[in-house]
């Protein structure tokens, strides 16, 4: 029998539920609500049938564009050849989670927010841009001892003793 | 099969999956629980209350809760431990103290909300189907019906304490189907039945029946509502008045108990090393003491 292309070939193991945690899904993953422009990532939950991405769309993290009553709308990025298309694709929220690769950079955000608050209160001009890692200081080697290794002349008649 | 070794091997366990705690308690259906908590996305933060009626063996627990991920938050509550503040004193589990509970519930709901005055309800409990009218300025107060594990038959006292809180004000989709006096034949309510039950008189024609039959039953049965002088007749108007006085004040008062300075501890505390050796020093002197005296004196383990 052929190989078989359907939506879900090849993903036994893909859209197997992980180890003991099979059964209903927690409650958490309804109750979380999402807004316009947040990120999130697609995780399939093999128990829950309806509103499935395909495969390819497992593990894509991308931005929310769309509400409705019980799925969510996702753009994703898709590469079709030789350009990066934006897929929208709609799904259940069970098979999404808030992602947290943006978490970083809200923080950031509030953090430099308060930052030029507090400057701007001061009258100071900083700036919050981050800088990457300088080379490290020089510093003066402590507590170090001098021991000068010299080679030994080959000697045959002791080096043969043990070999044949 | 019966020479077969039942073991529960280590492979099992390591391989067993336990279902949710409050599933393994047996206390909550975590079907029905998802389809009652989930709220359309595109309504965000709206929350999405429920109507939770609980029977114990000698208390009803009526709540409005909503849930959130840190956990399911109540917004009001009504016991029916609380109906002797409002003149009921005996029979806190049956159908007409359910009705008085939910009652006691949506005026409680409706008064911190302060819909209280818009909303009164239906004031003569008749038994019939009542729904509310929304009024000009605001919606009514929406819940949902949470029955927990009982099994939904026709007559069963949930849905007295449904009935008590749609009288009370509060819009809660059901249906007539399952009230007290619902006739499966005719596939319609029948209102006397069902106000009857709202006012006891399944109770009054019991007591009336056991009065005649056997009266030593009677005294043994209903010795309560005899040490309170409630004969089968007075039971209506004591309803009437137990309703009344609940619409006055629905109010919940305050317990005048402090909360403890500290918590109980539930479980014993770790004890330190040098306990647990001093323990062991203790536990190995009395094995020692016990098995010879003379020779054994100091042999502690150092």
């Amino acid at each position: 029998m052929p190989a078989g292309h359907g939506q879900r070939a090849r993903t036994r193991d893909l859209f197997a539920r992980p180890f003991r945690k099979k059964g209903p899904t927690h409650l958490s993953t309804y109750l979380r609500i999402y807004k316009i422009g947040e990120y999130v990532d697609v995780k399939v939950n093999g128990s829950i049938h309806k509103g499935m991405p395909h495969k390819f769309y497992h593990g894509r993290t991308g931005r929310v564009w769309n509400v409705t009553k019980r799925a969510i709308g996702v753009e994703v990025n898709k590469q079709v050849g030789n350009r990066i298309i934006k897929k929208r694709i709609h799904v259940r929220v069970e098979h999404v989670q808030p992602s947290r690769c943006h978490e970083e950079v809200l923080l950031r955000i509030k953090k430099n927010d308060q930052l030029k608050a507090e400057a701007k209160a001061q009258g100071k001009i900083i700036s919050t841009k981050r800088k990457p890692e300088g080379p490290k200081p020089g510093f003066m080697v402590e507590g170090a001892t001098l021991e000068t290794v010299t080679p030994i002349p080959y000697d045959v008649v002791n080096d043969l003793k043990g070999g044949y | 099969m019966a020479f077969v070794k039942a073991q529960k091997s280590k492979a099992y366990f390591k391989r067993f999956q336990v279902k949710y705690k409050r599933r393994r308690e047996g206390k909550t259906d975590y079907r029905a629980r998802i389809r009652l908590i989930n709220q359309d996305k595109n309504k965000y933060n709206t929350p999405k209350y429920r109507f939770v009626v609980r029977f114990s063996n000698r208390d009803i627990v009526a709540q409005i809760v909503s849930a959130s991920i840190t956990g399911d938050m109540v917004m009001a509550a009504a016991y029916a431990h609380e109906l002797p503040r409002y003149g009921l004193e005996v029979g806190l589990t049956n159908y007409a103290a359910a009705y008085c509970t939910g009652l006691l519930l949506a005026r409680r709901v409706l008064k911190k909300l302060e819909m209280d005055e818009e909303y009164q309800g239906n004031l003569e409990a008749t038994g019939e189907d009542y729904s509310v009218e929304p009024a000009e300025s605001r919606r009514p107060f929406r819940a949902l019906l949470d029955v927990g594990l009982i099994k939904t038959t026709t007559g069963n006292r949930v849905f007295g304490a449904l009935k008590g809180a749609l009288d009370g004000g509060l819009d809660i989709p059901h249906s007539d189907k399952r009230f007290a006096g619902f006739s499966k034949d005719s596939k319609q309510l029948d209102v006397d039945v069902h106000r009857k039950y709202i006012y006891g008189g399944h109770v009054s024609s019991y007591m009336t029946t056991l009065i005649e039959d056997e009266p030593e039953k009677y005294q043994s049965h209903f010795s309560l509502y005899v040490k309170k002088g409630l004969e089968p007749d007075n039971l209506e108007e004591l309803y009437k008045k137990v309703h009344a006085a609940i619409r006055a004040d629905p109010t919940a008062k305050k317990s005048e108990k402090q909360p403890p300075k500290e918590h109980k501890r539930y479980n014993l505390k770790k004890l330190t090393y040098e306990e647990r050796k001093a323990k062991l020093i203790e536990r190995l002197n009395a094995l020692n003491a016990a098995a010879g005296a003379d020779e054994d004196e100091d042999e502690d383990d150092e």
